[in-house]
Protein backbone atom coordinates (compact mmCIF):
# COMPACT_ATOMS: atom_id res chain seq x y z
CA UNK A 1 0.00 0.00 0.00
CA UNK A 2 1.17 3.50 -0.78
CA UNK A 3 1.54 6.23 1.81
CA UNK A 4 -1.14 8.88 1.71
CA UNK A 5 -0.70 11.77 -0.69
CA UNK A 6 -1.99 14.99 0.81
CA UNK A 7 -2.81 18.54 -0.21
CA UNK A 8 -2.44 19.65 3.41
CA UNK A 9 0.55 18.14 5.25
CA UNK A 10 -1.03 18.08 8.73
CA UNK A 11 -3.50 15.34 7.69
CA UNK A 12 -0.75 12.91 6.58
CA UNK A 13 -0.11 11.50 10.08
CA UNK A 14 -3.74 10.86 11.02
CA UNK A 15 -4.50 9.39 7.57
CA UNK A 16 -1.52 7.01 7.76
CA UNK A 17 -2.56 5.87 11.23
CA UNK A 18 -6.18 5.35 10.16
CA UNK A 19 -5.13 3.39 7.09
CA UNK A 20 -2.86 1.08 9.10
CA UNK A 21 -4.95 0.64 12.24
CA UNK A 22 -8.28 0.11 10.47
CA UNK A 23 -6.64 -1.89 7.66
CA UNK A 24 -8.32 0.17 4.98
CA UNK A 25 -7.65 -0.59 1.33
CA UNK A 26 -8.24 2.95 0.19
CA UNK A 27 -9.62 6.22 1.48
CA UNK A 28 -10.17 9.88 0.66
CA UNK A 29 -10.48 12.83 3.00
CA UNK A 30 -12.24 15.78 1.45
CA UNK A 31 -14.11 18.97 2.19
CA UNK A 32 -17.90 18.78 1.84
CA UNK A 33 -17.51 20.95 -1.28
CA UNK A 34 -15.77 17.98 -2.97
CA UNK A 35 -12.23 19.30 -2.73
CA UNK A 36 -9.76 16.51 -1.87
CA UNK A 37 -7.47 16.95 1.15
CA UNK A 38 -5.69 13.60 1.15
CA UNK A 39 -5.96 10.07 -0.20
CA UNK A 40 -4.40 6.64 -0.11
CA UNK A 41 -4.88 3.54 -2.24
CA UNK A 42 -5.54 5.34 -5.52
CA UNK A 43 -3.07 5.65 -8.36
CA UNK A 44 -4.84 8.12 -10.61
CA UNK A 45 -6.60 11.42 -10.26
CA UNK A 46 -9.69 10.41 -12.23
CA UNK A 47 -10.71 7.85 -9.58
CA UNK A 48 -10.29 10.36 -6.78
CA UNK A 49 -12.20 12.96 -8.79
CA UNK A 50 -15.17 10.58 -9.17
CA UNK A 51 -15.08 9.61 -5.50
CA UNK A 52 -14.96 13.22 -4.32
CA UNK A 53 -17.89 14.20 -6.51
CA UNK A 54 -19.95 11.17 -5.49
CA UNK A 55 -19.12 11.47 -1.78
CA UNK A 56 -20.02 15.13 -1.78
CA UNK A 57 -23.34 14.37 -3.46
CA UNK A 58 -24.09 11.36 -1.22
CA UNK A 59 -23.33 13.43 1.87
CA UNK A 60 -25.70 16.19 0.76
CA UNK A 61 -28.43 13.64 -0.01
CA UNK A 62 -27.93 11.75 3.26
CA UNK A 63 -28.11 14.94 5.29
CA UNK A 64 -31.35 15.98 3.66
CA UNK A 65 -32.77 12.46 3.98
CA UNK A 66 -31.88 12.46 7.68
CA UNK A 67 -33.51 15.84 8.19
CA UNK A 68 -36.72 14.66 6.56
CA UNK A 69 -36.87 11.24 8.22
CA UNK A 70 -35.32 11.85 11.61
CA UNK A 71 -35.28 15.61 12.05
CA UNK A 72 -31.47 15.67 12.01
CA UNK A 73 -28.84 14.97 9.34
CA UNK A 74 -27.35 11.49 8.82
CA UNK A 75 -23.60 11.79 9.16
CA UNK A 76 -22.39 8.21 8.80
CA UNK A 77 -23.00 5.58 6.16
CA UNK A 78 -21.90 1.97 5.82
CA UNK A 79 -22.47 -0.24 2.82
CA UNK A 80 -21.49 -3.89 3.06
CA UNK A 81 -20.83 -5.39 -0.35
CA UNK A 82 -20.11 -9.03 -1.05
CA UNK A 83 -16.35 -8.57 -0.97
CA UNK A 84 -15.70 -4.97 -0.03
CA UNK A 85 -17.37 -2.49 2.28
CA UNK A 86 -17.63 1.28 2.18
CA UNK A 87 -17.59 3.52 5.22
CA UNK A 88 -18.43 7.20 4.89
CA UNK A 89 -18.54 9.71 7.72
CA UNK A 90 -18.19 13.32 8.71
CA UNK A 91 -15.26 14.57 10.76
CA UNK A 92 -14.83 18.00 12.26
CA UNK A 93 -11.77 19.97 13.34
CA UNK A 94 -12.63 23.23 14.97
CA UNK A 95 -15.24 24.89 12.81
CA UNK A 96 -14.02 23.04 9.73
CA UNK A 97 -15.92 20.06 8.44
CA UNK A 98 -14.46 17.13 6.47
CA UNK A 99 -15.84 14.02 4.85
CA UNK A 100 -14.04 10.71 4.82
CA UNK A 101 -14.76 7.71 2.66
CA UNK A 102 -12.87 4.44 3.12
CA UNK A 103 -12.97 0.96 1.63
CA UNK A 104 -12.17 -2.25 3.52
CA UNK A 105 -12.56 -5.98 3.09
CA UNK A 106 -12.65 -9.03 5.37
CA UNK A 107 -9.27 -8.09 6.79
CA UNK A 108 -11.10 -5.48 8.83
CA UNK A 109 -14.62 -4.96 10.16
CA UNK A 110 -17.11 -2.14 10.51
CA UNK A 111 -16.62 -2.11 14.29
CA UNK A 112 -12.85 -1.78 13.96
CA UNK A 113 -13.16 0.98 11.34
CA UNK A 114 -15.59 2.90 13.57
CA UNK A 115 -13.21 2.73 16.52
CA UNK A 116 -10.20 3.98 14.60
CA UNK A 117 -12.22 6.60 12.78
CA UNK A 118 -13.15 8.04 16.20
CA UNK A 119 -9.41 8.26 16.98
CA UNK A 120 -8.78 9.83 13.58
CA UNK A 121 -11.43 12.43 14.34
CA UNK A 122 -9.72 13.27 17.65
CA UNK A 123 -6.35 13.57 15.88
CA UNK A 124 -7.81 16.00 13.32
CA UNK A 125 -9.28 18.04 16.12
CA UNK A 126 -5.91 18.13 17.91
CA UNK A 127 -3.70 18.84 14.89
CA UNK A 128 -5.90 21.19 12.91
CA UNK A 129 -3.99 24.44 12.36
CA UNK A 130 -5.55 27.51 13.95
CA UNK A 131 -5.29 29.45 10.72
CA UNK A 132 -7.96 28.34 8.27
CA UNK A 133 -6.88 27.26 4.83
CA UNK A 134 -7.98 29.94 2.35
CA UNK A 135 -10.70 29.00 -0.06
CA UNK A 136 -11.97 26.03 1.94
CA UNK A 137 -15.63 26.99 1.64
CA UNK A 138 -17.54 26.49 -1.58
CA UNK A 139 -16.55 29.16 -4.09
CA UNK A 140 -19.01 28.20 -6.79
CA UNK A 141 -16.17 26.92 -8.94
CA UNK A 142 -16.62 23.25 -8.08
CA UNK A 143 -14.70 21.90 -11.06
CA UNK A 144 -11.81 24.34 -10.61
CA UNK A 145 -11.48 23.56 -6.91
CA UNK A 146 -11.60 19.83 -7.54
CA UNK A 147 -8.92 20.05 -10.22
CA UNK A 148 -6.64 22.18 -8.05
CA UNK A 149 -6.88 19.72 -5.16
CA UNK A 150 -6.19 16.78 -7.50
CA UNK A 151 -3.17 18.61 -8.89
CA UNK A 152 -1.91 18.91 -5.33
CA UNK A 153 -2.33 15.15 -4.78
CA UNK A 154 -1.13 13.74 -8.10
CA UNK A 155 0.65 16.61 -9.84
CA UNK A 156 -0.73 18.63 -12.75
CA UNK A 157 -2.29 16.42 -15.42
CA UNK A 158 -0.21 16.26 -18.60
CA UNK A 159 2.90 17.66 -16.90
CA UNK A 160 4.43 14.35 -15.67
CA UNK B 1 -33.42 -10.95 20.96
CA UNK B 2 -34.77 -12.14 24.29
CA UNK B 3 -32.56 -15.22 24.11
CA UNK B 4 -29.52 -12.96 23.59
CA UNK B 5 -30.50 -10.83 26.58
CA UNK B 6 -30.86 -13.95 28.75
CA UNK B 7 -27.41 -15.21 27.77
CA UNK B 8 -25.83 -11.86 28.63
CA UNK B 9 -27.65 -11.62 31.99
CA UNK B 10 -26.63 -15.16 32.92
CA UNK B 11 -22.97 -14.63 32.03
CA UNK B 12 -22.80 -11.26 33.78
CA UNK B 13 -23.95 -12.88 37.02
CA UNK B 14 -20.97 -15.23 37.12
CA UNK B 15 -18.59 -13.89 39.82
CA UNK B 16 -15.67 -11.98 38.33
CA UNK B 17 -17.36 -11.14 35.03
CA UNK B 18 -17.01 -7.38 34.50
CA UNK B 19 -19.04 -7.30 31.29
CA UNK B 20 -20.63 -9.87 28.99
CA UNK B 21 -21.43 -9.15 25.38
CA UNK B 22 -22.81 -10.77 22.26
CA UNK B 23 -21.02 -9.35 19.24
CA UNK B 24 -21.47 -9.73 15.49
CA UNK B 25 -18.74 -12.08 14.27
CA UNK B 26 -18.10 -10.25 11.02
CA UNK B 27 -18.85 -6.61 11.85
CA UNK B 28 -17.69 -6.52 15.48
CA UNK B 29 -20.75 -4.56 16.57
CA UNK B 30 -22.46 -5.21 19.90
CA UNK B 31 -25.73 -7.12 19.60
CA UNK B 32 -26.43 -7.34 23.33
CA UNK B 33 -24.42 -6.31 26.36
CA UNK B 34 -24.56 -6.25 30.11
CA UNK B 35 -23.72 -3.08 32.01
CA UNK B 36 -20.11 -2.79 33.17
CA UNK B 37 -19.84 -4.04 36.77
CA UNK B 38 -19.93 -0.88 38.92
CA UNK B 39 -16.88 -1.70 41.06
CA UNK B 40 -14.63 -1.62 38.00
CA UNK B 41 -16.42 1.02 35.97
CA UNK B 42 -14.22 3.93 34.89
CA UNK B 43 -14.71 7.13 32.93
CA UNK B 44 -14.30 5.29 29.64
CA UNK B 45 -16.63 2.47 28.71
CA UNK B 46 -14.46 -0.41 27.44
CA UNK B 47 -17.26 -2.41 25.84
CA UNK B 48 -17.43 -1.02 22.29
CA UNK B 49 -13.68 -1.18 21.74
CA UNK B 50 -13.34 -4.58 23.39
CA UNK B 51 -16.22 -6.00 21.38
CA UNK B 52 -14.87 -4.84 18.00
CA UNK B 53 -11.27 -5.82 18.67
CA UNK B 54 -12.11 -9.16 20.32
CA UNK B 55 -14.29 -10.17 17.37
CA UNK B 56 -11.53 -9.08 15.00
CA UNK B 57 -8.91 -11.02 16.97
CA UNK B 58 -11.13 -14.09 17.07
CA UNK B 59 -11.47 -14.00 13.27
CA UNK B 60 -7.66 -14.08 13.06
CA UNK B 61 -7.51 -16.94 15.56
CA UNK B 62 -9.89 -18.92 13.34
CA UNK B 63 -7.50 -18.40 10.42
CA UNK B 64 -4.46 -19.33 12.49
CA UNK B 65 -6.16 -22.45 13.75
CA UNK B 66 -7.19 -23.36 10.22
CA UNK B 67 -3.66 -22.74 8.92
CA UNK B 68 -2.31 -25.06 11.62
CA UNK B 69 -4.93 -27.65 10.60
CA UNK B 70 -6.45 -27.64 14.06
CA UNK B 71 -10.03 -27.00 12.99
CA UNK B 72 -12.38 -24.45 14.50
CA UNK B 73 -11.16 -22.91 17.75
CA UNK B 74 -13.43 -23.74 20.67
CA UNK B 75 -12.38 -21.04 23.08
CA UNK B 76 -10.04 -18.03 23.19
CA UNK B 77 -8.56 -16.61 26.38
CA UNK B 78 -6.47 -13.47 26.42
CA UNK B 79 -4.59 -13.05 29.67
CA UNK B 80 -3.58 -9.51 30.57
CA UNK B 81 -2.09 -7.76 33.61
CA UNK B 82 -5.40 -6.85 35.20
CA UNK B 83 -7.76 -9.48 33.87
CA UNK B 84 -8.84 -11.65 30.99
CA UNK B 85 -10.90 -11.48 27.84
CA UNK B 86 -12.74 -14.65 26.90
CA UNK B 87 -14.22 -15.24 23.45
CA UNK B 88 -16.33 -18.12 22.18
CA UNK B 89 -17.75 -18.40 18.66
CA UNK B 90 -21.45 -19.19 18.25
CA UNK B 91 -22.33 -19.08 14.56
CA UNK B 92 -22.91 -15.51 13.38
CA UNK B 93 -21.99 -14.04 16.75
CA UNK B 94 -19.23 -14.35 19.33
CA UNK B 95 -19.66 -14.25 23.09
CA UNK B 96 -17.18 -11.93 24.77
CA UNK B 97 -16.56 -11.49 28.48
CA UNK B 98 -14.20 -9.20 30.35
CA UNK B 99 -13.14 -11.02 33.50
CA UNK B 100 -11.17 -10.07 36.62
CA UNK B 101 -7.98 -11.92 37.61
CA UNK B 102 -9.57 -13.45 40.71
CA UNK B 103 -12.57 -14.91 38.87
CA UNK B 104 -13.23 -18.63 38.70
CA UNK B 105 -11.99 -18.99 35.12
CA UNK B 106 -13.18 -22.58 34.83
CA UNK B 107 -16.72 -21.58 35.67
CA UNK B 108 -16.73 -18.62 33.29
CA UNK B 109 -15.42 -20.86 30.53
CA UNK B 110 -18.04 -23.53 31.23
CA UNK B 111 -20.89 -21.01 31.26
CA UNK B 112 -19.70 -19.49 27.99
CA UNK B 113 -19.26 -22.84 26.27
CA UNK B 114 -22.74 -23.91 27.40
CA UNK B 115 -24.27 -20.61 26.20
CA UNK B 116 -22.50 -20.93 22.85
CA UNK B 117 -23.68 -24.51 22.41
CA UNK B 118 -27.28 -23.57 23.24
CA UNK B 119 -27.12 -20.61 20.84
CA UNK B 120 -25.74 -22.62 17.91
Amino acid sequence: MTDPTVAEPWVAGPLTRLKEDARLLSGVLLYPSGRAVGQFGFANAADVMSICALTSAINASARELGRQLDGKPFYEMHHAGAERQVFMARATAGAQEFLFVGVFDRESSFGVVEIYFAEFQKALERLHPEKQTPGVGPSGDFEGELNRSLDALFGPIGKH
Amino acid sequence: MRAFAQVVVKLSHVPGVVAAMIVGATDGLIVETSPVASSTASATDPRKHTAALAAYLYSKVIRASDAARLGTPAFMRLEAESGHIFVVGAGDVVLVTIVTTDANLGRVRLEMMTAARDKS
